[in-house]
């Protein structure tokens, strides 16, 4: 867990300005007799002058003030959390509340014997505590740390009531790691960043890469949190430890990324381009919206990235014989490309019913060299063609790869496809920067197994943007037949690894639907499971006919025919995009191109008038 | 008490333990099947849960599932049903057989606490490995079930690990591959279970494949027994309909208890 951080008493811009680049997660300004004290209306004009982060939030502390005045400052400039440092009490609260009821309120509290009991008489009135030391002339920022030993007892109870708690009080670089080992949730600091009355830059960042945790999921058990894992039978054990030690050799082998991005630009075409979607942005009135397209890979879709990869890891390994599960057949395709490409063979699963919606993919495996293996037991679609390619991986576990089309699946797959998916959103970081000169606000991509949303996101993953993935709704999330794992499934294990699951209460695993084969599919990749619980990457749906509605607008307005599952987010984007203000940028992972919809889409919107 | 710790399984030679799926075709042949099986002298019996995804197994045991849970089946029934077994007699060792997310599903402890009340002896999650079984293995030790392992040729230097965990048996998959009957087997078969045996004194049980009385002769000379499933339950699946008339009920009850003395002659 990372622990949260508060940068206290900042008196002039400056110091207003490095805390906001510390990237700390809360900065404080007192509005209460002290050397700190501020005026709210120059508090208006810094953070004019300089906007904070989206995660950041700004603090008002205030000394048993009137009611009037805090309204008043709240009013002259843009404060989230009032914090209470003198002796208000639960009565005074409930009064503030209903004339500020949208803001949050701390509550700080002294520390003395047995002080945690005192944070039961706010239970259900505040939103966080701090803890700090009172000296007999200062209501705080004394500077004075108090006996540490008694933090587990304030998070504790802090914890219970479900919010934060922070330690204030004598905390500078050189001890907080010591206090860290009491485990606060919070850590609020004025004093320690200073040097010379001034807030000192380097004090401030060495804090926050103390308190910060790198992300790093997975773990080496390939867990993210409690999501992933290796659910698999004990004959694909030796194979994953196998395939995870070439897999970790071959990413720290410069020959081995020299090669695979030599075929990722020669032979796929990469980097692929970032658009800029004008017309399409005019016509919605809001935010820009850009277009990653990763459609104009080989083969047409994202999917090519990872399978390239892949082939070379089997290649490496000795392993001459590839084998594939498919859904709409994007990464049958892409798997059967590969092969002719590496001089592999390969077998492609696909159920049958999928084969008879996909007649023309089915045609272009084989003629590719690939033999396409139809799968006749469950539903016969993608989930179907997953437990069949598992069950021949089984069989034939000494000479065979698997290649796996998404971030799902047991430890290394998701992490693997994961690395080789990246190369999306690190492309797409640099050319937005180079295009536009500063990071979107807003990244979106369709979410079915989750590669292309997972290679988008994960080198986004630290920075300051929204990321949103969107999952099909099919029909709709309150009917039968959708897609939507995040937003309706509940744990279980499906594949090799544990994730949101569409399931009965038996834990039989229901049939999902949406008209987009790539994103019918009854799980998710563990990771995303992880981000959608640490809230990191919101998770929202879109139904078949918004993704169709979407598709049509983006052919008219731009010339683009993106894929049905792909349209879902650019469905997405276009809502948001009226919400957002004209100034925000939006980034949208155009995932794969339509032509292999067209039947689909002919279907739905007619227009086949010569039949 | 763990009848798979008793005297009477522990020393036993020979061990055979065939699978059936619970409410295969119904619930009640299941548990008229069991009787039958242990008329004919098996040491224990392995009751399957059905799935939707049984990626551990072959055709003859999905199409079996199937059957089970479009009649309702599901792992509290199955669990309940071998306490209405042992109502009506059933006195060998039970081993629940079931994938790791319907266990989930209902929860680990309600499961092992519905387990210990039917009296079953064990359980075997096929797609658990021991890197992932600390938590569930510690809830079966709670309530005195062996949580049985598995281990392949493929195991290679994990047998030594999967062995420290052992109790009951050890299951030994004896090809590469889902479940289902085969012609021949590899010889290294018994260099692993050599293997194992320097790790561990818990019995080896060999099964996939296993559907000839030589089979099971051959098997008996490098293990301490065999586990039968495919083959079975295939017969089972042929006998579906004399198993679920009360008329024709004796005889498809035989026909499986000749199978049995057949097959562990």
């Amino acid at each position: 867990m990372n622990t949260l951080l508060k940068f206290c008493g900042m008196t002039n811009y400056e110091d207003y300005s490095k805390a906001v680049d510390s990237g700390v997660d809360y900065i404080g300004f007192i509005f209460a007799k002290s050397k700190r004290r501020v005026n709210p209306h120059d508090v208006h004009k810094w953070v004019k002058g300089k906007p904070k982060k989206r995660h950041q939030k700004l603090v008002g502390v205030f000394v048993n003030e009137t009611i009037e005045t805090i309204v008043e400052v709240i009013h002259a400039c843009p404060i989230q959390v009032v914090q209470l440092h003198g002796l208000e009490t639960a009565k005074y609260i409930t009064e503030l509340k209903s004339s500020l009821p949208a803001m949050k309120i701390f509550k700080t509290v002294h520390h003395k014997q047995s002080g945690h009991r005192e944070l039961k008489d706010f239970k259900g009135y505040v939103d966080g505590y701090i803890i700090d030391t009172k000296t007999e002339d200062m209501w705080g920022g004394s500077g004075i740390a108090f006996n540490w030993e008694s933090v587990p007892l304030y998070t504790a109870e802090a914890m219970e009531q479900g919010i934060p708690c922070f330690i204030a009080g004598g905390v500078k670089v050189s001890n907080i790691k010591e206090l860290m080992n009491y485990e606060p949730a919070g850590i609020d600091v004025s004093s320690g960043i200073e040097e010379m009355g001034m807030k000192d830059e380097r004090k401030m960042k060495q804090m926050v890469e103390l308190t910060k945790e790198k992300y790093q999921a997975p773990d080496s058990l390939g867990r993210f949190g409690k999501f992933g894992g290796k659910y698999v039978p004990e004959t694909l054990m030796h194979a994953l430890e196998e395939l995870e030690d070439a897999f970790e050799a071959a990413i720290a082998d410069e020959k081995f990324f020299e090669e695979l991005h030599r075929e990722w630009e020669r032979y796929s075409g990469r980097p692929t381009p970032l658009t800029e979607a004008g017309r399409l942005s005019s016509y919605l009135g809001g935010a820009n919206i850009y277009l990653k397209r990763e459609d104009l890979n080989h083969t047409g879709a994202h999917k090519i990235n990872n399978a390239i990869a892949q082939a070379l890891l089997a290649k490496r390994m000795g392993k001459n014989q590839i084998i594939a599960e498919t859904g709409a057949g994007q990464h049958g395709v892409a798997s059967a490309t590969v092969a002719a490409r590496f001089g592999l063979t390969c077998k492609v699963f696909m159920g049958e019913e999928d084969m008879k919606r996909q007649e023309l993919n089915v045609f272009r495996m084989r003629l590719l060299g690939a033999e396409v293996i139809p799968v006749i037991s469950g539903g016969k679609t993608l989930k179907d063609a997953t437990n069949e390619a598992i069950r021949h991986w089984v069989s034939h576990v000494e000479d065979t790869f698997y290649l796996i089309g998404s971030a799902v699946g047991p430890h290394p797959y998701p992490k693997m496809v994961r690395e080789f998916q990246s190369v999306i959103g690190r492309e797409s970081k640099e050319q937005f920067i180079k295009e536009v000169g500063k990071l979107p606000d807003e990244i979106i991509a369709c979410v079915g197994g989750g590669s292309n949303a997972i290679g988008m996101f994960y080198p986004f993953i630290e920075d300051d943007v929204s990321l949103i993935g969107v999952e099909a709704a099919g029909k709709g999330v309150d009917t039968n037949e959708h897609a939507a794992t995040l937003t309706k499934g509940s744990v279980g294990v499906l594949h090799g690894s544990m994730s949101y699951l569409l399931q009965d209460e038996w834990g039989n695993i229901i049939e999902p639907y949406s008209i987009s084969a790539g994103l019918d599919y009854p799980g998710i990749g563990p990771e995303h499971s992880y981000l959608r619980d640490q809230g990191r990457v919101t998770y929202e749906s879109v139904t078949d006919a918004e993704a169709l509605e979407a598709l049509q607008v983006l052919c008219q307005y731009e010339g683009i025919l993106p894929a049905i599952e792909s349209a879902h987010a650019v469905a997405h984007a276009m809502k948001r995009a009226r919400e957002l203000g004209s100034d925000a940028k939006i980034l949208v992972c155009l995932s794969g191109r339509g032509d292999k919809d067209v039947h689909t889409i002919q279907g739905v919107l007619g227009g086949n008038e010569y039949e | 008490m763990n009848r798979l710790l008793d005297p009477k399984f522990v020393n036993k030679t020979k061990r055979f333990v065939p699978y059936i799926m619970a409410g295969d075709p119904t619930l009640e042949a299941s548990i008229d099947i069991a009787l039958t099986l242990q008329e004919a002298g098996v040491d224990a019996i392995e009751w399957g849960v059905p799935f939707s995804d049984p990626l551990a197994d072959g055709p003859v045991i999905q199409e079996a599932g199937e059957r089970a849970r479009k009649l309702g089946m599901n792992i509290e029934r199955a669990v309940d049903g071998v306490k209405l077994a042992r109502e009506k007699g059933l006195t060998i060792p039970v081993i629940l057989f079931s994938y790791i997310n319907p266990v989930l599903a209902i929860g680990e402890g309600r499961l092992l606490s519905l387990m210990s009340d039917a009296d079953i002896d064990g359980l075997l999650i096929p797609d658990l490995p021991v890197e992932e079984s600390d938590s569930i293995r510690a809830e079966c030790r709670n309530v005195g079930i062996s949580l049985i392992p598995l281990i392949t040729l493929s195991s290679r230097d994990r047998i030594e690990k999967i062995c420290q965990n052992g109790e009951g048996f050890i299951y030994f998959v004896s090809s590469h591959g889902v479940t289902g009957t085969r012609e021949s087997f590899s010889e290294k078969i018994a260099d692993s279970i050599n293997t194992i045996k320097k790790y561990t004194d818990v019995p080896v049980l060999v099964g996939f494949g296993i559907s000839q009385p030589q089979h099971v002769s051959y098997f008996n000379t490098i293990s301490d027994g065999v586990i039968v499933g495919s083959a079975l339950v295939h017969l089972i699946g042929e006998q579906k309909y004399a198993l679920m008339h009360k008329r024709d009920k004796v005889e498809g009850l035989d026909k499986i208890k000749e199978f049995v003395l057949e097959l562990n002659s």
